[in-house]
């Protein structure tokens, strides 16, 4: 309880709440923006807060996430082009209600499932993460061992791919976590003789790189694609019957969202897509989607926002990203020294509340820019792309030099950009590798602090509970799609728009 | 493993890439398992749970086992052909990365004016904001606000003297 009110007070400072405000605003501004989304604007934004205190720079990070989100929505719903792949089912039946001049009706439903279902996620936020630290306190080596196992094998069910590719993209990223010298015994491993490399492969160039300058090779690659015109009619704000014909939506599917965001690895577009498909479902007027529901929307944008906050539980509780935005986040607490774990709660419990606390704020505020400012961030889809991408690639390679201050973080970002670029031409995401990039060392250490304390029999892991229980979830993580597909024949899942 | 069987539509058809892509992953294995066999290993009584080697091998063997599944089992269609404007932007960021050795200021500049002309931008106005004044400005933006001092170079010299 103390924790929670300091947590507050900390929030009551002046200069961080206009940061939390200025960072709403771009976090708006980069989810509106089609080709980037939270991902990328939180990679490109964390070297700008290494300066900065932790809570204000976790705080500004945790915004551009929650705020980008919601901010897909906007131009799902005038333009038809998500601006992140959470917003890709808002399309569906905000595009359409655009074209019918009802675009205000879609965005005041967008915006207020997104801020109840963000609401309901940091209150299930600040309930969850606690206890689950507290249940993870006494985890030993092995169980954390499982538990990491658990979280990587998620990554299989990443986005639309093929879970064996994402699986491989998540083992490549493991791989590539061990370069560096071994923690355990001090030995060099594919360093080739650079000092650079013998801390091991730094993360925020490769986030910089998978997710902003292989964007921006895609932007290239699709340079032909013709863009949709802005449709700009007047806004009208929906009436008091529409909202009371979506509440029982917006509740399911912030449960919906908030359960899923715990899940490790699965974000806000798994979220959105199962929230819709579930406002479906249960409507009463299954055959208007597609067509234009204003429960679709709600379906959508209620499970989206309200993964946001699922997501934070395990990365926070347990060290374990809840989705890839989660994991830039993950990455950005160790850049400043936090130790994301059970320890979190007991000896940073402060910051911990008043990160939660600036996500409410945030999910509050973003309801008035959703309803009286997305007229405006919707212009800014006009930017052209030929002055946007120049201006995001000038601060990629800046913020990723700005870290050691050394070029080869240079190199290493425009190299895992077109490593990335081609992985996702052949199908491979990168928010897998991204994440096993973060998870390998810890994956590693757990496995051999596992061998030491079992007496090199690994097998033994296998023998207490709670480990058990982690393996037995990633052997139904991986193959229990696949079982249950054959046993049911399943409808073909929504396809999402990328990453 | 559910997905190959939903993106494999009736006709499915192998493409070389199906293949290729897991022989190159699999030969990228095979040299980085041949790196691995050359780290140096700690004495028995010092070892602790691992070789050095023991986790690395691990994961590439785990690679090798997908990579093998991909070769037989995917049927994804090939991606399209790569555009001339993605190979020339590729060919920039290399440009970049010379012209950046040499000084990155320099290196930002040029690339930026040069990714928006490319990309068909031919207002004057635009590509000097491009390539010269958010370069600028991002460079006072880092060395007066976050204290970053930009590697010594060509043009940057000029400000630090």
């Amino acid at each position: 309880m103390d924790a929670a009110l300091n947590g507050l007070m900390a929030l009551a400072d002046p200069h961080l709440m206009v940061l939390i405000v200025a960072a709403t605003l771009g976090g708006v501004l980069v989810g509106a923006l089609p080709g980037l989304n939270a991902t990328t604007g939180v990679a490109l934004l964390l070297p700008f807060t290494i300066t900065m205190d932790p809570v204000p720079a976790i705080a500004i990070l945790t915004t551009i996430y929650c705020a980008a989100t919601f901010a897909g929505a906007i131009t799902a719903i005038l333009i038809n082009t998500p601006g992140t792949s959470a917003s890709a089912t808002t399309c569906l039946d905000g595009y359409p209600l655009a074209q019918r001049g009802e675009a205000g009706r879609a965005l005041g439903v967008a915006a207020v499932s997104s801020t109840i279902g963000g609401i309901i996620s940091v209150v299930c936020l600040m309930a969850a993460a606690p206890l689950m630290a507290r249940a993870a306190y006494n985890f030993a080596p092995p169980e954390y061992f499982a538990l990491t196992v658990f979280g990587l094998s998620m990554l299989a069910t990443i986005g639309d791919g093929s879970p064996v590719k994402n699986i491989l993209s998540g083992a490549f990223g493991v791989l590539l976590a061990t370069v560096g010298i071994d923690l355990l015994t001090s030995i060099e491993r594919f360093t080739f003789g650079m000092n650079e490399l013998s801390e091991g492969i730094p993360f925020v160039p490769v986030m910089i790189g998978v997710f902003g300058i292989s964007e921006l090779l895609v932007q290239a690659d699709n340079l032909h694609v013709e863009r949709k015109p802005v449709i700009m009619k007047k806004i009208k704000l929906p009436s008091r019957e529409d909202y009371k014909r979506v509440w029982k939506t917006i509740l399911r599917s912030s449960g919906i969202g908030t359960f899923i965001g715990i899940l490790p690895a699965e974000g806000a577009t798994v979220a959105s897509m199962i929230g819709y498909n579930e406002a479906k479902r249960w409507s009463k007027k299954p055959e208007e989607f597609g067509n234009g529901s204003l429960e679709g929307i709600a379906g959508s944008e209620a499970a989206n926002n309200s993964a946001t906050g699922g997501a934070m539980v395990p990365t926070l509780a347990l060290g374990i990203p809840g989705s890839p935005t989660a994991a830039v986040i993950l990455a950005g607490l160790m850049v400043h020294g936090l130790r994301p774990g059970p320890t979190m709660f007991t000896e940073q419990a402060d910051f911990a509340f008043a990160i939660f606390w600036s996500m409410m704020f945030v999910n509050i505020l973003f309801f008035f820019i959703g309803l009286w400012g997305a007229k405006i961030f919707a212009r800014v889809t006009l930017i052209p792309i030929q002055i946007l991408w120049p201006i995001v690639f000038i601060f990629s390679i800046v913020g990723a030099y700005a870290l050691e201050q050394s070029m080869m973080d240079v190199w290493i970002a425009i190299g895992a950009g077109i490593v990335g670029f081609f992985m996702r031409r052949h199908g491979f995401s990168v928010v897998p590798m991204a994440i096993g990039l973060i998870l390998g060392g810890m994956l590693e250490t757990r496995l051999g602090q596992s061998m030491v304390m079992l007496d090199e029999k690994w097998w033994l892991m296998a023998t207490r509970p709670l480990s058990l229980l982690f393996f037995v979830l990633t052997i139904l993580a991986l193959f229990g799609p696949m079982v249950w597909g054959r046993l049911f024949k399943q409808r073909s899942p929504l396809k999402s728009t990328g990453e | 493993m559910h997905a190959e069987e939903h993106s494999s539509s009736p006709p499915a058809r192998r493409h070389i890439s199906n293949v290729a892509v897991p022989l190159g992953i699999v030969a990228f294995c095979v040299w980085a398992f041949w790196l691995s066999t050359q780290f140096d290993r700690v004495p028995p009584i010092l070892k602790r749970g691992m070789q050095p080697s023991d986790f690395p091998q691990l994961v590439i063997g785990l690679i090798i086992l997908l990579a093998v599944w991909l070769m037989f089992r995917d049927k994804s269609e090939a991606p399209a052909r790569l555009s001339k404007m993605a190979q020339v932007t590729m060919g920039l960021l290399v440009g970049f990365l010379l012209i950046a050795e040499v000084d990155l200021f320099l290196g930002l500049a040029l690339f930026s004016a040069s990714l928006a002309t490319l990309w068909g931008e031919r207002r004057v106005w635009a590509i000097v904001l491009v390539g010269l004044i958010s370069p600028i400005a991002v460079f006072f933006l880092f060395d007066g606000i976050f204290e970053v001092r930009f590697p010594r170079g060509l043009l940057t010299n000029l400000w630090y003297g």
